[in-house]
């Protein structure tokens, strides 16, 4: 059972939440000092909110809580709030802010409609340490994909604009091109590597717990596929010199693997299947 | 008491004019000096620029502050007054102040919203305050300007935006790069404004300069400048292995570069971005270059282009300007309009505590037996009573003084608590003697000067 003050909680989060990206959006169009700060705090009060939810749900329901679809959405969200919050503390980046966080809360939106309770369908002995931490690298993995391709999807609009000699305030606001594929190359630097640990974790976990044999399970291999994606990525850049737009539209397409191995591969994978169900 | 701001600038003066009337910088305090001691003038600040010389003033009556202030802008520079009579401008009061504002702030200057003159505003006033010419009223004003002009900048994008083609060239180039740090710039022919660019991109980072160009004695030469390498034409297309930013401004009648060139250079590149400016007429670079990934090829048509529309944006920003300016306005108006009260309520004030000492005095000529403790109290209670009395009337007579025909109203009140007297005996403005700000309360002004407000 969500208990009142969870729910309560989350109205909040959406609430704040949906305000502080309007206000984000007003500053984009007219650029405001005091309107980015308060959007900047309200976010901050979301990320604070967001905790206090996982936390107080990990309390309730005695585990640590990414294992139904409702539980994972909500803690992707949480992470690209992280990652934004941290990463416009370093640089500011406003329009990455917003843009992050467009998903972010349009993946909360959509969780607010599904399956609050359902239960996880990963019966009680099939749960381990591992298990979590295997769920958890992998989805700050796909955190880091998920800003890389934010930034490469910049790298394109920006691209196109100085090549098509549009010169607007979108694009003065924008950081330069050499920048965003820096960015996008630094984040898959650290995905790649989250995203295999995860995997070895979970090889070891399933070796443990599924007794058949998983690694021609869609759900694995499809994941083998974004790995070597992302993997190509990094070595055409660095070995091969790859740059820019090439590169950019590359990781855009690994990060449509991303998307697919999580909404379609879950669906027909013997045993990722808290998703199915829902 | 009115405000005066005469001067010359760039839109109504000549260059030769304006030259004739350029403030050595260390002449400026003899000139103040001179200025303070001419009649009519209570407080001054001169303002002098490359593009406008103005005399900010203080004084007591508008016509003869005018008259003065032209003679002396004749006498010091030496020029007849039907010489520069047509090129000056006299705004007054209100204008004045926001003549003043808007200055600081950049929106009266040649380039919109440029930020250098708040600088020298600044300049202008500390060097006034410095020698003393400036006092209550330019004080609270100057200061007002500049913290006026600070937030202008730092709340408006007015100054966020480049103006000229060789700065939207490096705005440019930050677009494509992001910074400049380990990039290295070809200059393509050594043109003044090609110079001028390499000149910016070097300040911006930019870590090496080479220079090709057709004499090779010029190519080394501008190449010493930025302590860069300069190559003979015939090895172009190895500088342009090494280049981040091509600046092109060769005499050429045809083009120095086309796709095929660059395309065969990009392999050799490791296809690392190219950010190329044309900045000749006729061009340099084929247009179809820019059809290449990885190549930016901006000609000057472009950058006047970007030029053309952050000056668009400049002039949205200024209108944000224009409205902070109304406010600071009504601010200062309401600061100037109370001004005057000030020496009436001080007067009022030492009338009546006059009144307690001269009392207390009596108490103790007729209760001998007080103890130090018990007259402390008595005295401490006799003020606070008159602080009571006069909290109200107060209150009252700063609200009335920024109200319409406020000069009656003060009239009246000084008839009201007979403070004739009081106000007369005090020392008259004296200007000279002051270094620095002094507060409004410790300042005499004789009984005609009180209505400040005129």
């Amino acid at each position: 059972m969500l208990l009142f003050q969870e729910r309560f909680i989350y109205d909040a989060i959406i609430y704040i939440y949906a305000l502080s990206i309007l206000l984000y959006f007003a500053d984009f169009l007219n650029r405001s000092r005091k309107v980015n700060r308060i959007a900047f705090w309200l976010l901050a009060i979301v990320w604070v909110l967001q905790t206090v939810f996982f936390v107080l749900s990990m309390v309730n329901k005695d585990y640590f809580p990414v294992l139904t679809l409702f539980e994972t959405l909500f803690f992707y969200s949480w992470i690209l709030v992280t990652l934004s919050l941290i990463i416009n503390s370093f640089f500011r980046i406003d329009i990455f802010v917003f843009f992050t966080n467009l998903i972010g809360f349009a993946v909360l939106a959509v969780n607010f409609f599904s399956n609050q309770e359902a239960p996880p369908l990963i019966s009680q002995p099939m749960t381990s340490d591992l298990l979590f931490l295997h769920i958890s690298l992998a989805f700050f993995g796909y955190g880091a994909f998920s800003l890389s391709f934010i930034f490469s999807v910049m790298y394109i609009i920006q691209n196109r604009m100085l090549k098509k000699k549009v010169w607007n305030n979108f694009l003065k606001r924008l950081p330069g091109l050499g920048l965003l594929d820096l960015y996008s190359y630094r984040l898959n630097m650290i995905g790649v590597p989250l995203l295999l640990m995860s995997i070895i974790l979970g090889v070891i976990w399933a070796n443990l717990k599924v007794p058949t044999n998983f690694w021609l399970d869609p759900k694995v291999m499809m994941t083998f596929v974004v790995l070597i994606a992302y993997s190509l990525y990094l070595y055409q850049r660095v070995t091969n010199g790859w740059h820019g737009k090439k590169l950019a539209l590359w990781n855009m397409g690994a990060f449509m693997l991303v998307l697919i191995n999580y909404l379609i591969s879950g669906s027909v994978s013997s045993f990722h299947q808290w998703l199915a169900t829902h | 008491m009115h405000i005066l701001a005469v001067g010359l600038n760039y839109k109504t003066a000549p260059v030769e004019l304006r030259e004739q009337f350029a403030f050595a910088g260390q002449d400026i305090p003899a000139a103040l000096k001179t200025l303070q001691n001419t009649n009519s003038i209570l407080e001054c600040v001169i303002l002098g620029t490359c593009n406008r010389t103005e005399i900010y003033a203080v004084v007591d009556q508008l016509h003869t502050g005018r008259h003065y202030i032209k003679e002396f802008l004749s006498k010091w520079f030496n020029v007849d007054r039907e010489r520069f009579i047509n090129h000056i401008y006299i705004k007054e009061n209100d204008a004045a102040v926001r003549h003043l504002f808007r200055v600081g702030c950049g929106l009266d200057s040649m380039v919109l919203g440029e930020t250098q003159i708040l600088g020298q505003v600044k300049d202008a006033f500390e060097s006034a305050l410095g020698t003393g010419t400036t006092g209550t009223v330019f004080n609270t004003l100057f200061k007002q300007a500049i913290t006026l002009a600070k937030r202008a900048q730092s709340e408006t994008e007015i100054n966020k935006n480049a103006v000229s083609t060789s700065y939207a060239a490096i705005e440019l180039g930050k677009k494509v790069f992001g910074y400049f740090r380990d990039k290295t710039v070809l200059v393509l022919g050594a043109g003044k404004m090609s110079e001028l660019t390499a000149k910016h991109l070097h300040a911006n980072g930019a870590s090496q300069v080479i220079v090709v160009n057709r004499t090779y004695e010029r190519a080394v030469q501008l190449a010493k400048k930025f302590s860069g390498i300069a190559y003979p034409m015939q090895e172009l297309s190895q500088a342009l292995v090494q280049a981040d930013i091509v600046i092109s401004s060769t005499g050429a009648k045809d083009y120095v570069l086309t796709k095929d060139m660059v395309q065969e250079m990009m392999k050799k590149r490791r296809n690392r971005p190219l950010f190329l400016i044309d900045i000749a007429v006729p061009r340099d670079l084929d247009p179809a270059i820019n059809e290449l990934e990885g190549v930016y090829l901006y000609d000057i048509d472009d950058l006047e282009g970007i030029v053309e529309a952050n000056l668009q944006e400049r002039l949205k920003e200024a209108e944000k300007i224009e409205v902070m300016i109304d406010n600071e306005m009504i601010a200062f108006k309401k600061w100037l309009s109370t001004l005057g009260v000030v020496p009436i309520i001080t007067a009022l004030r030492e009338k009546l505590l006059t009144h307690q000492e001269e009392m207390m005095r009596n108490i103790l000529n007729k209760c001998p037996d007080l103890t130090e403790k018990e007259i402390r109290m008595i005295n401490k209670q006799t003020k606070s009573m008159i602080n009571q009395i006069l909290h109200d009337p107060i209150v009252r007579v700063k609200e009335m003084a920024g109200q319409p025909r406020s000069e009656e109203a003060l009239k009246l009140f000084i008839k009201m608590f007979a403070l004739e007297d009081q106000l007369e005996e005090a020392t008259p403005y004296q200007e000279e003697e002051e270094k620095s700000y002094i507060p409004i309360r410790r300042r005499r002004v004789t009984g005609q000067e009180v209505p400040v407000r005129s």
